[in-house]
């Protein structure tokens, strides 16, 4: 293999020579990764120079918003910022839009709503800018190897082929050939050379941790053993779970289930962990496939383990590519901060109304795995988890199948056939009323008292239906 | 009868309202060691309050009051009294403090901690006081008496676990072991666990939620054992004699007892 | 003088008490949005039931149930009878 007829990308080596080249006022619609997570230094280096320049009207495709993406607010504060369309969002920005809108709305997508989106052409972007880990002077890159390396680069792949003009941002350009790149220099219009795209240790979130709460691990116990009742750990089974500590110590158990009764499982898909890289390394998993690197030691596993596999964002999750993975997914583990009496989840908002996350692959998972199951403690704080309506719809509860709590599970009354496999169980099985019932009888009833007065934004799914609007608090 | 008696500190609100969620046997509220000296009269309160608001039916409730030399011992009996709860566990325990206890309950059992020398050698006394269900070893205690540090292996207790298990089983009471003081260390507990029970114990004490999965599984009947008694017993029903012969070997009474009490163990724990 | 009962730890509340010439109570409390008239009320209920119509409340609430607040209160009326004493 040669770089014979690779064509050359031009390398610029600043923010503003790029746009010596280019007219910035073309470029309102801007579009990022946030696979280097808390660690990126890229967002801010380029809303920098649109800060400085005064850029008005823009519109903001960053497939996720964390706390250390300030120049985002300096932004907004700037009231620069016309619309924001995003996956999940914490911190500063959130907080500051769930107080005070943007001028346009914030569009909360998927990550399959988000990659169908750019490739339909709904999401209309101008310009994407790709930090990149390690890239060659053809425009190749990947994301699992350079100093700065953050795995997998999933989320910008459709990016990378459908924004008018792709940007490479590396801070290590080499010249070697590279193999199997996830970004493809085909589609490449410029490589910015820099110093730094930012700072790799801060990919790793507090939450992947496997919890020790003892609430946590009964939440989790509870779960391995409805999934093994339920009949689905069986050879070849496919799963995926949320990077949260329940959703991990839940892995742990299935984990101690397979060794047990000696069974494989084919594929685990989505957010990889270490602990997800341990299974794959000891025979349990056939084939990860990472759509998002969660701590170091799943990134180095992807340059080593072949078997582990970068995915983009399209194949993981868009409901119109026929090669989704999720479609084969068995099962998936996820989180909740709110659930209701319809089963719906709220993932995006707090109870208080504030901006806290977001689907993510949430909806994606859930709508296309065999079985959802949803984790959760029954009370947070005194907080009951169960609601008449949740705050916000992230995803529809006719995609949700169980709900796993300390206190027992409620199963979605659509699915008679799971209703019917647990008739004999000797598992807690309540409705979701009992259970939030049960609740009450610790908490009392909560008051509710939700401003819905003006509309700041949508959770749109991943059939672009509008599932619920997001209300100024 | 409890396979696993988990502690849970006396004035921790997020700890006792969940105490159900464990599936422990048995729950042990801790009014001792896991409660400030200052804090004693808030856990009698806590205690009192949330016990008269919520019932449980599904596991025997203890408290571990102060021992009988501490001036919150009767303040703790007093306070909990009219408490819906199983009995008592008893720290520092020797006959007296027994005999002192006894004065004041009535309807509760008693289970003594055997933590020193002085006690265990009163333990066959113990064990057949009134109200008295169970000996729980105290090894912490009971080894800094005799100015002897722990062992993973447990070489240092053998003689007071075997003592311990032998006088239990003598007089029909439950032994329960030593908790097992490393929360994280899931195989120790397991090994430490069997250890306990290949030497008589019928239970363990614990210290950590985490622990109770692991303990009530070693300290159940195995799946061999279950339809080993089953088999026994229906012999003996069909057989109608004292003795009979099973595989070639005799089956006498003992073995026949032996082989209901699994049986009681596994419809209880739902084997 | 001040007494108090209870912590700052999550599912617990604390309470702070003193003198007053009429009934004064305070809340803070994490879940004030949708517990605070329930919080409110065990703090009245609890003070009728010890008879006490002149005290300065203070409730530091970090998600405790009714049966800790209940708890937290009447552990500060006794140690403040005990220090009277």
């Amino acid at each position: 293999m040669s770089n014979l007829n690779k064509r050359k990308i031009k390398v610029i080596k600043s923010i503003d020579e790029l746009f010596k080249l280019i007219d910035i006022n073309d470029f309102t619609n801007i579009s990022f990764h946030h696979h280097l997570r808390n660690g990126d230094g890229v967002i801010n280096y380029v809303l920098d120079k649109y800060l400085r320049e005064g850029v008005n009207n823009l519109n903001l495709f960053p497939s996720s918003i964390f706390p250390s993406y300030t120049k985002i607010l300096e932004l907004i504060k700037n009231e620069q910022v016309n619309n924001i369309t995003t996956n999940y969002l914490n911190g500063p920005v959130a907080e500051y839009i769930s107080n005070n809108g943007l001028p346009g709305m914030l569009t909360m997508q998927t990550h399959g709503g988000r990659a169908r989106a750019t490739i339909e052409g709904i999401n209309e972007i101008d310009i994407t800018f790709i930090a990149a880990p390690y890239a060659n002077i053809y425009g190749d890159a990947i994301g699992y190897l350079g100093k700065n390396r953050c795995g997998s680069l999933g989320y910008i792949i459709p990016d990378s082929k459908h924004a008018k003009l792709k940007v490479l941002v590396t801070d290590n350009l080499v010249k070697d050939y590279l193999e199997n790149p996830e970004i493809n220099g085909e589609n490449i219009d410029y490589i910015l050379e820099v110093d730094s795209i930012g700072d790799k240790s801060g990919i790793v979130s507090g939450t992947t941790q496997i919890t020790t709460n003892p609430i946590g691990v009964k939440i989790a116990k509870n779960t391995s053993r409805l999934l093994f009742e339920l009949g689905l750990i069986k050879p070849g089974f496919s799963f995926q779970s949320g990077a949260g500590g329940v959703s991990l110590r839940a892995t742990k158990d299935l984990k101690d289930i397979m060794i047990k009764e000696n069974i494989k499982a084919s594929f685990f898909s989505g957010g990889i962990t270490k602990y997800h890289v341990e299974m794959l390394e000891m025979g349990l998993v056939e084939k990860l496939y990472d759509v998002q690197c969660f701590d170091l030691e799943a990134v180095d596993s992807l340059s080593k383990n072949i078997n582990h596999i970068p995915i983009s964002a399209s194949d993981y999750a868009n409901p119109n590519n026929p090669n989704q993975v999720i479609k084969d997914l068995d099962m998936v583990i996820l989180g909740a901060t709110e659930i209701d009496y319809n089963f719906n989840v709220n993932v995006t908002t707090d109870s208080h109304q504030t901006l806290i996350g977001g689907s993510g692959g949430h909806s994606d998972t859930a709508t296309e795995s065999k079985v959802s199951v949803i984790v959760s403690p029954l009370i947070k704080g005194r907080i009951p988890v169960i609601k008449e309506r949740v705050t916000t719809i992230t995803t529809l509860g006719k995609n949700i199948d169980c709900f796993v709590t300390e206190r027992g599970i409620a199963i979605n009354p659509l699915r008679t056939d799971l209703l019917e496999l647990l008739k004999d169980s000797k598992l807690k099985i309540y409705t979701i009323k009992e259970l939030s019932e049960i609740a009450h009888k610790y908490t009392k009833v909560p008051k509710e008292s939700l401003k819905r007065d003006k509309i700041i934004g949508e959770v749109v799914d991943r059939t672009f239906e509008v599932i619920d609007n997001i209300y100024q608090k | 009868m409890s396979r696993s008696y988990l502690f849970i500190p006396g004035n921790t609100p997020s700890m006792i309202q969940n105490l159900d969620v464990f599936e422990s046997d048995s729950v042990i509220i801790d009014f001792e060691d896991s409660v400030i000296s200052y804090d004693k009269d808030a856990a009698r309160i806590l205690i009192n309050n949330f016990l008269k608001k919520f019932s449980f039916k599904e596991f025997d409730i203890y408290i571990r009051i102060n021992d009988s030399l501490n001036p919150n011992f009767l303040k703790d009996v007093q306070a909990t009294i009219d408490l819906d709860i199983t009995g008592y566990v008893l720290p520092k325990a020797g006959l007296e403090a027994i005999e002192e206890l006894n004065k004041h309950i009535d309807n509760k059992l008693i289970i003594p901690i055997i933590e020193s020398p002085l006690a265990l050698l009163k333990a066959e006394d113990i064990a057949q006081s009134n109200n008295v269900s169970g000996l729980l070893l105290g090894a912490e205690d009971y080894t800094k008496e005799l100015g002897i540090n722990r062992t993973l292996n447990g070489t240092e207790i053998l003689y007071a676990r075997s003592y311990i298990a032998i006088i239990c089983n003598a007089y029909g009471i439950e032994s329960i072991d030593t908790p097992y003081t490393n929360k994280d260390d899931e195989i120790g507990l397991r090994e430490d666990s069997i250890n306990a029970k290949n030497l008589g114990f019928t239970a363990k004490a614990l210290i950590h939620p985490n622990q109770v999965d692991i303990v009530n599984d070693v300290f159940s009947p195995s799946t061999e054992e279950i339809f080993q008694a089953k088999r026994i017993i229906k012999k003996s029903e069909e057989s109608n004699k004292g003795a009979f012969s099973l595989d070639g070997k005799m089956i006498d009474l003992p073995i026949i007892e032996k082989a209901k009490k699994v049986l009681e163990k596994a419809k209880k724990y739902n084997l | 003088m001040k007494t108090t009962a209870g912590s700052l730890e999550s599912s617990d509340c604390l309470i702070t008490i003193s003198d007053s010439d009429a009934l004064d109570i305070k809340i803070e409390s994490v879940v004030f949005k949708q517990f605070g008239d329930d919080i409110l009320e065990v703090i009245t209920n609890t003070l009728k039931e010890h008879k006490i119509d002149k005290l300065k409340v203070l409730c530091q609430d970090k998600g405790a149930l009714d049966y800790t607040i209940k708890s937290r209160l009447e552990t500060a009326i006794l140690r403040r009878g005990e220090n009277n004493e």
